[in-house]
C-alpha cells in the first residue's frame, strides 16, 4: 500500500522538475531555430541586445512573483520604473551622487510598495484596485514634475553602466543574477518565502498558525516595488533620459513573464526561476520577430497565444496530478 | 419550471422492496491506488441504505461513480433493470440520482430561492419570475416543516441551516435516488431531527435513501440496512434490526468500541490559564480555569458562544470586559501572535478555511508555526525541516506519501491530523480543540484522542470545543455547558447524565434564523 503511493509520488514530483526543463528547452529550442534561421542572432551583438532587453521585464517579474504567491497583483510595476527614471535623472542632475541618488530612488520604490500594502492591509482595497490606482497616478505625477518633458541625464558614467560588459555578458544581465539569487534564497530558503506561500494559500490558517499575515503582505509589496524601482534606475541608465511614460506595459510583460514561468494567479505556486526564463522566453521572441521582419503588430499576437497555450498545458499538468 | 407541491416528490415507480439499482463489480483505480474493490450490491427501492467506514475506506468514491462525478474504472450500474453509464452528473440528474454534500455546495450570495431553482428557474419570455419563485420557494420550505424564509441570502444562514436548504432543493427535481453524505456534520440536533423528518418522508414517498454517517446512533435510528465498507472492500451489508454498534464498529475498523474513547486519567497540575468574568463579541461573564493534565470540555449548541470564547482567548476577538490570566499572573492577548508566544494552540473548526494550507506540501504545513525556530538568521535549516516533519507524519501516522505531497491530497481524517500535529513541535501548553472530529472516522477519532492523553501526560492542558456530547462526556475532566452567549452549568467526569446536560444546552425558546424578525 505505502510503497504503491510513494511510487506514485516520484513522477509528480519529477513532472515538476521537468516543467523547468520544459521552459528551458523552449527557449534553448527557440536560439536554435533562430540561430538556423537567421545569420544575425548568433551573433554576439544580438545576443548581448537580447539580454539587456530581457533583464529587466525578468527583475520586474521577479518581485511581481512574490506579489502574485500571496495572492494578490501589482499593476503599477511599469509606472514605477517611469517614476524611478524620473527621480533618479532629477537627482544625478542636481549633483546628488550617484551611489545617492540610486538609494534614495530605491527608497521611492520601497515607499510606494509599503502604500500599497498599507491600502491593502489597512484600508482594505483589493489589489489590483489600489496598484491600478496607483499605476495612474505616478505617471500623472512624474508628468507633473517633468511638465511633460524628458529629462537628459547629463553623466556619462551613469549611462556607461548599462551598456558596458563584465566578463564578456552585458552588466544589465549581471543584475539579473544580482537580483536572482538572493531572491531565490529568499523565496526558497527562508521562513519568509514560506510565509509569502502560506499567505497565498490560506490567510486565515496562517494567522492562526501565527504567521504575521500583514507584514507578509507589505513585504511582497514592498519587494515588487524595490525591483521596479531599481529597473527604474537601469532604464534610466541605458536610454540616458528620465521619462515618467517610459516602461508603459510592462507590468503586463512582467506578469506575463511570471504565470509562463509557472506562476498560479491563485496564489500560493511559484518560483524564481520560472519568471526569469519567462522574461527571456518572451524577449527572445521579440528579438527573433524583429530579426525575421516579423511585423511588430504579429508579435504581440504571438505572445497572447504563447501565454494561452504555456499556461493551458500547465494547467493540465497541475490537474493531471 | 412551474412546480405545485404536488409535484414536488416523485410518484414511486416501483414497489417497495423491489431493486431499484444494483451495482455488478463496480470499481474505480486511481494511478496508485485501488479506491474501491469490485462491489456488488443491490439497493432496494423506498429503503434507507447506510454506509459506513472510515476515511479513505471508499465511501465518497462510491457516491462519485453513482453521482456521475467520475467514471468508473469497469464493472456495471443497472439502473431499474437497465444498464447506466452514469458517465456525466447530468446523466444521473436525470435518473434521478441526487445527492446532498456534506459541505454546502450552493450560492452563498443568492437568495435561498435562487438556490433552490438555480438552473431550472421559473421566467416568462426571459423575464425571472422572482416573486413566484421565493413563492413556491417558501411552500415547499413550509411543507418540509423548516422554520426558514425563502428570501434571504443563502450565506446569512447558519451551515445548518443551509445544509437544509440544500436537501430541500434534492427533493424538488423528481428524485428517485438520494445521496447524503454526512449531513449532520455541522447541524445542531433540532436541525438534524428536522432533516431526519424529511429523510423519513422522502422514503414514505418511494424515494431510496442512502445515508453516510460516521455516527452510529444516526444509522440506527434512520436506516433499515447499513453497507460497511473497508479499505476500498464491501465488507458486508446487514439488516439494521440484526446488527448492532459493536459489530458495525467492529466491521470497520477491526477494533472494538470501548477503545475508541481511550480516556487516561491525570492528576491536575498548576493552573495554566484562568478567564475572570471574561466577556465578548457573542459571550458574556465567562469564568473557568484550565489546569495542567486535564481536558476542559465545552458543549453546547453551534452558536452558544463556545467558539468566540476561546477565540477571544487566543487573541482573535478582543474582550470587552474580564480578565485573562496566564500561569497566574493577568495578560493581554491582543493578538494570535500573543497567544502563541504565551504557549496557546489552537485547531480551528474549520480546516478547510482556517486549518490548511491545501494546495501546499504537507511538510510546510506541519512546521508553519515553527519556522522561526528552524531557521538561523535567515535561511531554514532544511535538515531540520525534514526532520520535524517526518517525525509528526510518523508520531501521528498520517497516511501520506512523503511531507512533499499537497495536504488536499490527504482524506479529511490526515488532514485534521495535520492541523493537530503542527502544534506539537511548537511546545504549547494550553490546546484548543474546536469540533476536532467533525467528519472524521472512528478510527482517526480513536488516534485523535489517544493523542490528547499523550498531550495531558505531557503536562499540557486541553480545551476540547464539540456538539457532539459522547466525546465531550468521555473525555472532558470538567464539562462547561454554554447556551446563548452564557456558562449556565458546570459538570465533573461523569457526574452528569446526558440527558440533564442536554436539557441545559438546549434553549428553551426556539432559535429564529438568519436573523429575521
Amino acid at each position: 500500500m505505502s510503497t504503491e503511493a510513494i511510487a506514485a509520488e516520484r513522477p509528480k514530483r519529477n513532472y515538476n522538475a521537468l516543467f523547468g526543463l520544459t521552459l528551458l528547452a523552449l527557449l534553448v529550442l527557440l536560439w536554435v531555430i533562430l540561430s538556423v534561421a537567421t545569420p544575425s542572432f548568433a551573433s554576439a551583438n544580438n545576443i548581448s541586445n537580447l539580454l539587456r532587453q530581457g533583464s529587466m521585464i525578468a527583475i520586474l517579474a521577479v518581485g511581481q512573483t512574490f506579489v502574485i504567491i500571496t495572492g494578490g497583483i501589482d499593476l503599477s510595476v511599469g509606472a514605477v520604473v517611469g517614476f524611478a527614471t524620473v527621480i533618479v535623472a532629477m537627482l544625478i542632475n542636481a549633483g546628488v551622487p550617484i551611489y545617492l541618488a540610486i538609494l534614495i530612488t530605491l527608497l521611492v520604490g520601497v515607499a510606494i510598495g509599503l502604500f500599497h500594502g498599507f491600502g491593502i492591509v489597512k484600508m482594505g482595497l483589493p489589489p489590483f484596485i489600489i496598484t491600478l490606482a496607483t499605476l495612474t497616478s505616478l505617471r500623472g505625477i512624474g508628468l507633473l514634475m517633468t511638465n511633460g518633458n524628458s529629462i537628459s541625464i547629463n553623466n556619462d558614467a551613469f549611462q556607461l553602466f548599462s551598456r558596458s560588459s563584465f566578463l564578456g555578458v552585458p552588466n544589465l544581465f549581471w543584475m539579473v543574477i544580482l537580483v536572482g539569487i538572493p531572491a531565490y534564497i529568499f523565496l526558497h530558503h527562508s521562513r519568509w518565502g514560506r510565509y509569502l506561500f502560506s499567505v497565498g494559500s490560506n490567510a486565515e490558517a496562517s494567522r492562526l498558525s501565527g504567521v504575521n499575515v500583514q507584514r507578509t503582505i507589505y513585504m511582497a509589496y514592498t519587494l515588487s516595488g524595490l525591483c521596479a524601482a531599481f529597473v527604474g534606475v537601469l532604464l534610466a541608465s541605458r536610454i540616458g533620459i528620465g521619462n515618467p511614460t517610459q516602461a508603459e506595459g510592462w507590468e503586463l510583460q512582467a506578469i506575463a513573464s511570471s504565470v509562463i514561468g509557472g506562476t498560479s494567479l491563485f496564489g500560493a505556486v511559484g518560483s524564481v526561476h520560472g519568471p526569469l526564463l519567462g522574461a527571456f522566453i518572451l524577449a527572445t521572441i521579440n528579438n527573433g520577430a524583429n530579426l525575421l521582419n516579423v511585423n511588430a503588430f504579429w508579435q504581440r499576437i504571438i505572445t497572447g497565444v504563447l501565454i494561452i497555450v504555456i499556461v493551458y498545458f500547465d494547467g493540465l499538468r497541475r490537474r493531471g496530478k | 419550471m412551474t412546480s405545485t407541491a404536488q409535484e414536488l416528490h416523485p410518484a414511486p415507480t416501483l414497489e417497495p422492496g423491489r431493486t431499484i439499482l444494483e451495482l455488478k463489480g463496480l470499481e474505480k483505480r486511481y494511478p496508485g491506488t485501488h479506491a474501491l474493490k469490485p462491489v456488488n450490491l443491490a439497493f432496494k427501492a423506498s429503503e434507507i441504505h447506510a454506509i459506513v467506514g472510515e476515511n479513505g475506506a471508499g465511501k465518497s468514491t462510491l457516491i462519485k461513480l453513482l453521482t456521475g462525478v467520475m467514471p468508473r474504472t469497469s464493472g456495471d450500474v443497472i439502473w431499474e433493470g437497465k444498464p447506466a453509464a452514469l458517465a456525466t452528473p447530468h446523466e444521473a440528474m436525470a435518473l434521478g440520482i441526487n445527492a446532498v454534500h456534506q459541505e454546502v455546495v450552493l450560492c452563498r450570495h443568492l437568495t435561498v430561492a435562487a438556490n433552490m431553482f438555480l438552473g431550472e428557474e421559473d421566467s416568462r419570455f426571459g423575464i425571472l419570475q422572482q416573486r413566484a419563485m421565493v413563492r413556491e420557494a417558501q411552500k415547499i420550505i413550509d411543507d418540509l416543516g423548516f422554520d426558514l424564509p425563502a428570501h434571504v441570502v443563502l450565506g446569512d444562514l447558519t451551515i445548518g441551516q443551509q445544509q437544509l436548504i440544500a436537501a430541500a432543493r434534492a427533493t424538488v427535481r423528481g428524485t428517485k435516488f438520494l445521496i447524503f453524505d454526512e449531513p449532520t456534520a455541522y447541524l445542531t440536533r433540532k436541525e438534524a431531527d428536522q432533516l431526519f423528518t424529511l429523510i423519513r418522508r422522502l422514503k414514505g414517498e418511494g424515494v431510496t435513501i442512502i445515508y453516510i454517517s460516521h455516527r452510529m446512533e444516526e444509522v440506527f435510528e434512520l436506516a433499515d440496512r447499513v453497507s460497511v465498507l473497508r479499505d476500498g472492500t464491501l465488507v458486508g451489508t446487514r439488516n439494521i434490526a440484526e446488527t448492532n454498534d459493536a459489530e458495525l464498529v467492529k466491521m470497520m475498523i477491526n477494533r472494538s468500541i470501548e477503545q475508541v474513547y481511550h480516556k487516561e486519567h491525570f492528576i491536575p497540575g498548576a493552573t495554566l490559564l484562568e478567564a475572570r468574568n471574561l466577556s465578548g463579541k457573542g459571550f458574556e461573564n465567562v469564568s473557568m480555569t484550565i489546569r495542567a493534565g486535564e481536558i476542559v470540555g465545552l458543549y453546547g449548541l453551534i452558536g452558544a458562544g463556545r467558539s468566540e470564547f476561546v477565540t477571544t482567548l487566543y487573541g482573535r476577538h478582543r474582550k470587552s470586559a474580564g480578565q485573562i490570566l496566564w500561569k497566574g499572573k493577568e495578560v493581554q492577548v491582543n493578538s494570535e501572535h500573543d497567544a502563541i508566544k504565551l504557549g496557546m494552540a489552537l485547531a480551528p473548526e474549520s480546516r478547510r478555511d482556517q486549518g490548511l494550507c491545501l494546495n501546499l506540501p504537507v511538510g510546510l504545513n506541519l512546521n508553519l508555526p515553527i519556522y522561526k525556530r528552524i531557521s538561523s538568521n535567515l535561511l531554514i535549516s532544511s535538515a531540520q525541516e525534514k526532520t520535524e516533519a517526518d517525525r509528526q507524519i510518523a508520531n501521528l501516522r498520517i497516511k501520506t506519501p512523503t511531507r512533499h505531497a499537497l495536504a488536499s491530497s490527504l482524506s479529511g481524517g490526515n488532514q485534521q491530523k495535520i492541523v493537530i500535529g503542527k502544534w506539537l513541535a511548537h511546545g504549547a501548553k494550553l490546546f484548543i480543540f474546536d469540533e476536532p472530529t467533525v467528519g472524521v472516522d472512528v478510527g482517526t477519532k480513536a488516534e485523535i484522542y489517544r493523542l490528547f492523553g499523550e498531550l495531558l501526560s505531557k503536562g499540557a492542558g486541553i480545551i476540547l470545543i464539540s456538539s457532539y456530547l459522547p466525546e465531550v462526556y468521555e473525555l472532558a475532566d470538567t464539562l462547561h455547558v454554554f447556551r446563548r452567549g452564557k456558562l449556565v452549568a458546570t459538570h465533573g467526569f461523569h457526574t452528569a447524565d446526558h440527558e440533564e446536560i442536554l436539557t441545559q444546552a438546549l434553549a428553551e425558546k426556539q432559535e429564529k434564523p438568519g436573523g429575521q424578525i
